[in-house]
């Protein structure tokens, strides 16, 4: 059989298909063309086969720790701190939004922030984490409602591992995680949905600043903060803030963990 | 070529030309309210991983990779108040593949071809792709190993092989990838599709 260019439209359809590209009006017509036309369904087997093998034989090799040092020092010699937080009066301007940040700490071990941030400072600055990953094409660098996914995936990337539980049945189901920065340390954060809105939870060694204070809202984000074993936890979400204290409760007691 | 019926993303620009990093108040005020060096950690040194991998392929060499990735990350570092807001992995990884290209450029000029002849290339290799008329049959040898898939992907024309790893490696969608390498999803979709058409004649010749 003959075979289609391959810059011709069909045959980029059909690659844009499997790769998740398109609409679905557009997945649907390009998946009837292949099973009309074999060369098309060829193009598309070959393509699995080839993914399938990469999956199978590529490991995605992590970068060297001794280049991490290298950037760190070289960083931290040109580095000058500036603190601007001029962003408090656009809040307003942001699409009525999606997100509930919680910062979550257990275990004993872990980095704590450094003593100069106060506590009105991590809200901010998890709050505005919590903002820009709304505007992110995706809230979260790891996309999975199973904890037994979003938690292996924070090993190397911080320090210790986040306690992460299903509140599936609750309706507060897992989205995923992602690392957030305060001052120059990465925290893990959780993201959970409760209906459309989201629901952050940052995990942070509980510093003796973190523990008291702060608001319990930042421009219409809710935000509460709880510390258990010495870590602490911080909730952020635009829910309402009886939801949020339930998600907070609910994630303190729940025993679905690893 | 005029498709793009693509589904369109949050935050990303949905046509298909030139990729447009979108700049809005909130991601401004965002960028600002952090200060540098928590920006430069979210931004680039929480894709370091990606960025070493990316430059491993192009230099096809751990240590160059290292110092590109090193280079690199000093040029973001140099550049992120410049950073708007766009999509940070697909900032910084542009950035990676930058320098990687200046590096092979002024340290190995003849490993690779210079930038202003890729689309040459491009359009070279589609010749011979294209004159390749029978649809493959079979499946695809079953006991590639590892290095010879490795192998193969080196062989590719690097606009080919960044597409390819971007996509199928890192799992960037096509408009990160449009953004890393500075060319239209158009471009970038067929790119992708020569690349795989390209490994599979490869792993099957291996046969």
């Amino acid at each position: 059989m003959s075979r289609p260019r391959s810059d011709d439209n069909s045959v980029l359809l059909v690659h844009a298909y499997l790769d998740g590209e398109l609409d679905p009006a557009n997945a649907l017509s390009v998946a009837q063309q292949m099973s009309q036309e074999p060369a098309l369904a060829a193009e598309a087997e070959h393509v699995r086969e080839l993914q399938n093998l990469i999956h199978d034989h590529l490991t995605r090799e992590e970068a060297p720790s001794s280049l991490r040092a290298r950037i760190e020092s070289r960083i931290g010699s040109t580095r000058q701190l500036s603190a601007t937080p001029s962003w408090m009066h656009s809040w307003r301007a942001l699409a009525a939004s999606i997100a509930v940040a919680a910062i979550v700490a257990s275990g004993s071990t872990w980095l704590v922030v450094s003593s100069q941030q106060k506590p009105v400072q991590v809200a901010e600055l998890l709050v505005s984490d919590h903002i820009r990953s709304l505007m992110a094409p995706e809230p979260v660098d790891v996309v999975s409602s199973d904890r037994h996914t979003v938690k292996p995936w924070f090993n190397g990337r911080i320090p210790n591992s986040p306690r992460v539980v299903d509140l599936a049945k609750d309706d507060f189901p897992l989205v995923g995680g992602r690392v957030d920065v305060i001052g120059r340390t990465p925290v893990a954060t959780l993201v959970y949905r409760r209906a459309k809105h989201l629901i952050s939870l940052t995990i942070v060694a509980a510093g003796d600043a973190f523990a008291i204070g702060g608001p319990h809202s930042i421009n219409g984000y809710n935000i509460v903060r709880w510390t258990e074993n010495g870590v602490t936890y911080w909730a952020i979400s635009d829910v309402e803030a009886k939801e949020l204290e339930t998600f907070a409760q609910l994630f303190r007691t729940s025993r679905n963990e690893l | 070529m005029s498709i793009t019926p693509l589904r369109p993303r949050a935050g990303a620009n949905s046509h298909d030309g030139p990729p447009v990093r979108l700049v809005t108040p909130g991601v401004q005020a965002a960028a600002g309210m952090q200060d540098d060096n928590a920006l430069f950690r979210a931004v680039v040194m929480s894709h370091i991983d990606e960025a070493y991998r990316l430059a491993r392929w192009l230099t096809a060499n751990g240590t160059d990779a290292e110092d590109v990735v090193q280079d690199a990350s000093l040029r973001a570092f140099r550049a992120i108040r410049s950073y708007a807001g766009g999509n940070p992995r697909a900032w910084f990884l542009s950035i990676v593949r930058n320098t990687a290209y200046s590096w092979l450029h002024k340290n190995r000029p003849a490993a690779i071809v210079a930038v202003d002849d890729l689309e040459a290339v491009e359009r070279e290799h589609v010749k011979a792709d294209d004159r390749r008329d029978d649809t493959p049959e079979g499946s695809l040898i079953a006991q590639v190993d590892a290095e010879q898939l490795r192998a193969a992907i080196a062989q590719l024309p690097a606009p080919f092989r960044e597409t390819l790893v971007l996509r199928d490696i890192e799992g960037l969608d096509y408009r990160e990838i449009a953004e890393a390498t500075e060319v239209p999803i158009g471009t970038v979709m067929s790119r992708l599709a020569r690349a795989r058409r390209r490994l599979v004649e490869m792993l099957r010749q291996d046969d």
